[in-house]
């Protein structure tokens, strides 16, 4: 399990970001006193630092500059202040990302899930496998059992977004959202023919009802 | 200063010697004194009357020209009277310490304007950073404990964001100080960017996008930016029609990229369309939406001028409204 260590000195903020990244599947590790942070990571070891400037006392880009000189670790920075400048500081103290808060929740998440990729911590990242299929995200195909089949990006993505997630509903609202991440901006009748296609293929490849409809809630697989 | 001009100023002048010149000639003659030495005495008297105007008048135009010179030159106009060297006559000088203390007071009442206009633009600063804290953690409440309440509450959220956000630039917009960098930037990340932010808002609104390749480097600030897109999207979606759709378009005009954004919403009445980046200026079309508040395309042109980007609109109604960024090509970039 990856762990992620929260820098934040809004208590409300730091608990639920805790509560969601713990919902995520990851573990977290809260620092409280700035003044032992390289310490603190020394002794943790996180895959990865959400780093707040806005800090008391001390800021984050000083934060960042007394952590690179004891880890490597990837820190994204979140923060209220936007512009260009604090952006490019934070660049430049050796932060990995900066993303400003308000945050979008699944732009966070993919941002953390990203940087930690990056890092080479999450190295599988062009094929998933969940339930006998295998999709990969290179090549744009679906394999099971010897066979295989083409898929378009859309399909790929509709999966990809189903299959990081097994056994998890996914409802249409946010796989439209994953989609628009991921510049397809397709609206909701797209995405039905989309599912009609895709689920087609799998039958083709013998996975009839591989992609579950709840009705009224979304998909799952 | 023109001859006439001059002479105009100082007509009583020249009349009285014209008078005492004939009231002497008169005198002389009745007195006796031959008409010979009369006209070389009026000959001596032009030539001395008119080098005394010469010179006068050279000394007043040379000194008009420079105050010329300087006002040109100055880039804040109320700074003059700290320019400008010292009068050649004293009736001048005296006028000169007048407008100097007039002037001075200005300065004053300009820098204070300044400094509490800075202070108060940092309050804004400051109090939107402080404002996010309670948005971001009533986001994450939401999103940890997710019902059909919460999602209301979320939607209600991201409209406060979107309404600080605005004041945000508002100040930044009408604000002396400049704190945005120009740079290369991908002009197609920056609309990747803007689709992201509002995507909850457009995929509600049932919004269709395309986006053309967009293969273009602009040198602009790319958070200004995202904010100026994102204000003309928000209005797309505000103004939409049946089945509402968007384009981003951008083209190369030399050295120049036009960046356009296209809707097929309701369209704005001819006469209303030079009128649309005028602060508080809703319309038609924003009174019966209602909630428009008229700054979103003010706040947009102003930061424009800053970032000297030209913002431009075209539209038919009910066909389309299109809001067209021309960046300006990296060489014409002035200082900045």
């Amino acid at each position: 399990m990856q762990k992620i260590m929260i820098i934040e000195d809004e208590a409300d903020i730091r608990n639920e970001l805790a509560q969601l990244l713990g919902n995520e599947g990851f573990m977290v590790a809260i620092l409280e006193q700035t003044d032992t942070a390289a310490a603190r990571i020394n002794e943790e070891k996180p895959d990865l630092v959400l780093l707040d400037i806005g800090l008391q006392g001390k800021d984050g880009y000083t934060l960042c500059l007394e952590i690179r000189r004891v880890s490597q670790v990837p820190i994204i920075f979140v923060t209220s202040r936007e512009t260009s400048i604090d952006e490019l500081k934070a660049l430049s103290v050796g932060g990995d990302d900066y993303i400003t808060k308000p945050y979008n929740i699944p732009v966070l998440i993919a941002r953390i899930k990203v940087a930690l990729r990056r890092c080479g911590e999450n190295t599988a990242a062009d094929h998933i496998q969940v339930k006998g299929l295998v999709l990969n995200t290179l090549k744009g195909t679906l394999e099971h059992n010897g066979k295989s089949v083409e898929a378009t990006k859309n399909e790929v993505k509709i999966l990809a977004c189903l299959m990081q997630r097994p056994g998890e509903i996914i409802s249409r609202m946010n796989l439209i959202e994953y989609l628009w991440e991921n510049q397809i901006y397709i609206d909701d009748n797209t995405l039905s023919v989309n599912m009609t296609r895709l689920r087609s293929k799998l039958t083709d490849l013998g996975l009839k009802d591989y992609i579950i409809t709840k009705r009224g809630m979304g998909y799952k697989v | 200063m023109k001859v006439k001009d001059y002479l105009a100023d100082r007509q009583g002048k020249l009349l009285l010697h014209l008078t005492a010149a004939a009231a002497m000639s008169a005198f002389l003659q009745l007195t006796g004194t031959s008409g010979g030495i009369v006209v070389i005495l009026l000959i001596v008297w032009t030539i001395g009357l008119v080098s005394v105007l010469v010179a006068d008048y050279l000394k007043i135009n040379t000194y008009l020209n420079t105050m010329d010179t300087i006002i040109e030159g100055l880039d804040k106009k109320y700074l003059f009277f700290e320019c400008l060297p010292v009068p050649p006559s004293n009736f001048l000088k005296k006028m000169f310490q007048i407008f100097r203390q007039s002037a001075k007071s200005m300065i004053e009442a300009v820098s204070d304007a300044e400094a509490q206009q800075k202070e108060y633009r940092e309050y804004i600063e400051s109090w939107v950073h402080e404002i996010k804290v309670p948005i971001t953690a009533q986001q994450l409440i939401c999103k940890n404990n997710e019902s059909e309440v919460s999602k209301k509450i979320l939607f209600q959220a991201g409209r406060i964001e979107a309404h600080v956000e605005r004041a945000l630039y508002y100040a930044r917009a009408g604000s002396v100080e400049k704190d945005f960098i120009i740079e290369a930037v991908d002009l197609n990340e920056i609309v990747k960017k803007t689709i992201s932010k509002y995507r909850t808002l457009l995929i509600r609104n049932g919004m269709q996008i395309e986006v053309e390749p967009l293969p273009a480097e602009v040198y602009t600030d790319g958070k200004w930016v995202e904010f100026m897109i994102g204000q003309i999207v928000a209005n797309a979606v505000r103004y939409r029609s049946d089945n509402p759709r968007i384009r981003f378009h951008s083209e190369r005009l030399g050295g120049q990229i036009r960046l356009s954004v296209t809707d097929n919403g309701i369209g704005i009445p001819p006469h209303e369309l030079v009128r649309i980046f005028e602060r508080g200026f809703t319309g038609t079309n924003g009174r019966k939406e209602g909630g428009s508040t008229g700054m979103g395309l003010y706040i947009c042109k102003k930061l424009s001028e800053f970032l000297q980007i030209e913002l431009s609109a075209e539209s038919s109604e009910n066909e389309y409204t299109s809001i067209c960024m021309t960046f300006p090509a990296k060489e014409s970039l002035t200082e900045m």
